[in-house]
């Protein structure tokens, strides 16, 4: 199931991992029949390669179809129809990550208000396609009080990246992370008032605040390595799947910022795929029959591999 | 003071030549005659129990729609150029959403803002790129069409969702043929019998490549539903299955129906149910009306829908405003039925004139449907446009705003006896190899007097509808 269809990086690799992304539903009562949507392959494109991956399911499915959604994201159906008590889904993926834009070429886009000026006028398909990302969505609105927080970095003519590394580093500053303050159904204006969340949240706040502005943001899915305690501090989000936004800007493409970690991505993140917010990258979503009250839980491990001798397919 | 068109009458005292048999024949009823045939469709249709659920006030009741025995007559020639501006018009909204699924070229022309597509509620992201057969979207329209005056007829709405109402247009006529079989002999109407067989023949020819003889299926959400009776008369007067989302299944990148005979697979759904209940697993995860996995099979071309996912995005009253510039812009051709003109109150210039004109207007909600949420300007107290003012204030993107037509009138018995309402059109546009229709539609009758509230909702009534033959 290797993927070769993306373009193939001109850049050696920075970093290659290999995930294992196990979910683990305990019901109450036996599941008759289970259907589930999976968004748990990394998908390939221009700063990551998926080598290998590969999903395993017990008990084991009868039916499962691969396919590729509206934003060209790798997907899976499966059906279950053996009754069970337990579910385990284990998605083992290796990919290759090679080096995106660093710091210098960010301070060098253009004004934030030139972009957002080509968003309402600008008719090519690059554009267009741009502003599938625009507009609110099931988890994101736009409002007044986003805006009012994104214009404190989006100041007259600041470029477009310059503002957007700032907006992040000021979501990390002002936000706690707090995985129980909110859920997925917690509205952005109680984020935004309660100062607190996990790495969801602070994507959609930040793909909020871009949006009222008249900017295009992408909601990221996927996952980071984390490092051991020893040294340096433990990077938040551990051992889940984890969430960051992507940002536009027409000289680069675009960039991605990790509002949960300060960080502009590089080397650490892996990619399963992108929507306009988390209900389009869910990554598993399903129905059963059956089953009564369930138990979750999900235990992702990121591991780093050598990168000697491989090239990108 | 406007002057109202009336159907049937040119002047107080002259009745139109195309009238004129069927006045001749109502001067000759006696009135107790008459009054005799009003009860006793009254008593038929609560037997054959066509009734239709309001919701609002008195939540959960049924009523039987009110039927009016005098009939709405169009003559030939002005019922041949309204087909014409039907079939123009529905076969540009069907370019129009092949489109916007694909290669968006009426965005990239900026004839129409992206926004008003891509951030529209009924906009579907997941039909981007996927084929549908004959690249049909809307294969069923029910275009609701008004006159004010003479040759001069609107377009008030597009309905490409699930247009109902043509289960009364077959049953109203039975009713008058059953009433008064005499008519049908003095007049030359044409008939409207055979929809449900030109229905089903439309439904087969948009069949999934390479089935040669499709399974066709009625899919309704449930006896709740306001339109239940018109799910179960179609499916029974095209003879096929009436299914509901449970009877039905994936397997097999198919859908297949639960039957006496084991499963049977479903090639062609005719849905009574909206888009977003149709797959739990690609959108509302808490419906329990859809069937879990059709949207893989239907991405895959392995099942047709009828109408397509994601129809909707045209007949919004936000989109509506663009369909003249959508005909000229996939046909090359000028509309042939009029667009009212529409004020967009996210426009600023257009809200400050909505605000200033609300006693002359007609204000609707851009994604409501029914006859709820709107406010008919003229005919409302000054209490009533206050506080439709501060919902446009709140959210004037959420509605669009029209002046009022002087819509046409045609007498219709009411309590007093015989008055003048006014009243619409909505025939049915069938899509798929070809564009058809049958002659006419659903004349719908606003009862109240100066009322232009037609909808069945809102308690309008119903009339035959007849079109001339020469």
């Amino acid at each position: 199931m290797s993927d070769s269809s993306a373009s193939a990086g001109h850049a050696w690799p920075c970093a290659r991992y290999r995930v294992v992304h196990e979910t683990h539903y305990t019901y109450q009562s036996p599941v008759s029949l289970s259907q589930q949507y999976l968004h748990m392959t990394p998908r390939s494109f221009n700063y990551q390669q998926t080598e290998s991956h590969r999903i395993l399911i017990d008990p084991a499915e009868e039916e499962g179809r691969d396919g590729t959604d509206y934003f060209g994201n790798r997907t899976r159906h499966v059906t279950i129809t053996v009754p069970h008590k337990v579910l385990l889904v284990r998605a083992e993926s290796t990919v290759a990550l090679t080096p995106r834009h660093d710091l210098e070429r960010i301070r060098a886009t253009l004004p934030w208000e030139q972009l957002r000026a080509m968003m309402t006028r600008d008719r090519s398909a690059e554009i267009l396609e741009a502003c599938r990302y625009l507009y609110a969505s099931p988890h994101v609105n736009c409002s007044p009080a986003l805006e009012r927080y994104a214009r404190i970095s989006y100041t007259l003519s600041r470029p477009q990246l310059d503002a957007a590394q700032e907006l992040c580093h000021r979501i990390h500053e002002d936000f706690e992370f707090d995985d129980k303050a909110t859920d997925i159904s917690t509205p952005l204006e109680e984020v935004l008032a309660g100062r607190r969340g996990v790495c969801q949240d602070f994507a959609h706040l930040m793909i909020g605040c871009l949006r009222s502005l008249g900017l295009p943001a992408r909601y990221m899915s996927g996952y980071i390595l984390t490092h051991p305690p020893a040294g340096q501090p433990r990077m938040i989000g551990a051992d889940a799947s984890h969430a960051w936004v992507s940002v536009y800007c027409p000289d680069l493409g675009w960039v991605d910022f990790d509002p949960t970690n300060r960080s502009l991505v590089q080397c650490e993140h892996v990619t399963l795929g992108w929507g306009r917010d988390y209900s389009d990258v869910a990554p598993m979503r399903g129905i059963v029959l059956g089953g009564g009250e369930q138990e979750l839980e999900v235990r992702v491990t990121v591991s780093p591999l050598p990168i000697t001798g491989s090239t990108p397919a | 003071m406007t002057i109202i068109f009336d159907e049937m009458y040119s002047d107080a005292a002259t009745v139109r030549p195309h009238y004129r048999e069927f006045a001749a024949w109502l001067s000759r009823q006696p009135p107790q005659a008459v009054e005799q045939k009003r009860a006793e469709a009254e008593l038929i249709f609560r037997r054959v129990g066509i009734t239709f659920a309001v919701y609002g006030d008195n939540a959960g009741k049924e009523r039987l729609i009110p039927f009016d025995i005098i009939p709405r007559i169009i003559d030939a020639d002005e019922w041949a150029g309204l087909q014409k501006g039907l079939v123009q018009r529905v076969t540009a909204l069907n370019l129009f959403l092949h489109d916007i699924y694909h290669e968006q070229r009426i965005l990239k022309e900026g004839i129409i803002p992206p926004e008003q597509i891509l951030q529209n509620a009924q906009y579907r992201a997941a039909m981007q790129g996927i084929e549908v057969a004959s690249d049909i979207y809307a294969h069923i329209a029910g275009v609701d069409i008004v006159r004010a005056g003479e040759g001069e007829f609107y377009v008030l709405e597009d309905n490409l969702r699930v247009p109902s109402g043509v289960s009364y247009m077959l049953e109203n006529r039975k009713m008058m043929m059953r009433l008064f079989p005499d008519l049908f002999e003095r007049n030359r109407i044409a008939p409207v019998e055979h929809y449900p067989d030109l229905l089903l023949d439309n439904l087969r020819s948009v069949a999934p490549q390479g089935i040669s003889d499709p399974t066709v299926v009625v899919m309704t959400p449930g006896m709740y539903n306001s339109a239940y009776f018109e799910h179960a008369f179609l499916a029974q007067q095209m003879g096929v299955a009436l299914v509901q989302g449970e009877d039905m299944f994936v397997a097999d990148n198919r859908v297949f129906m639960r039957t006496t005979n084991g499963p049977e697979r479903v090639d062609v759904i005719y849905r009574r149910i909206d888009d977003d209940y149709l797959d739990p697993l690609a959108f509302r995860a808490d419906s329990t009306l859809g069937v879990p996995g059709l949207l893989e099979v239907y991405r895959a071309g392995r099942v047709s829908l009828a109408n397509a996912i994601g129809a909707g995005v045209a007949d919004d009253k936000s989109i509506y405003p663009f369909v003249p510039d959508m005909i000229n812009f996939y046909l090359s051709e000028r509309p042939i039925l009029n667009n009212v003109p529409t004020y967009q109150c996210r426009k600023k210039e257009d809200l400050a004139f909505t605000l200033a004109h609300l006693s002359e207007l007609v204000v609707k909600e851009v994604h409501g449907a029914g006859g709820y949420g709107m406010l008919v300007g003229p005919a409302s107290s000054k209490a009533e446009i206050e506080a439709f003012r501060q919902r446009i204030v709140a959210r004037p993107e959420g509605y669009i705003a029209q002046p009022t037509l002087a819509l046409s009138t045609c007498p219709t018995f009411v309590d007093s006896g015989l008055a003048p309402r006014h009243l619409d059109l909505r025939p049915f546009v069938l899509s798929g190899k070809t564009v058809t229709m049958v002659p006419g539609g659903l004349t719908r009758v606003a009862l109240q007097e100066g009322s232009l509230v037609v909808n069945s909702s809102q308690g309008g009534g119903t009339k035959d509808t007849w079109i001339l033959e020469k």
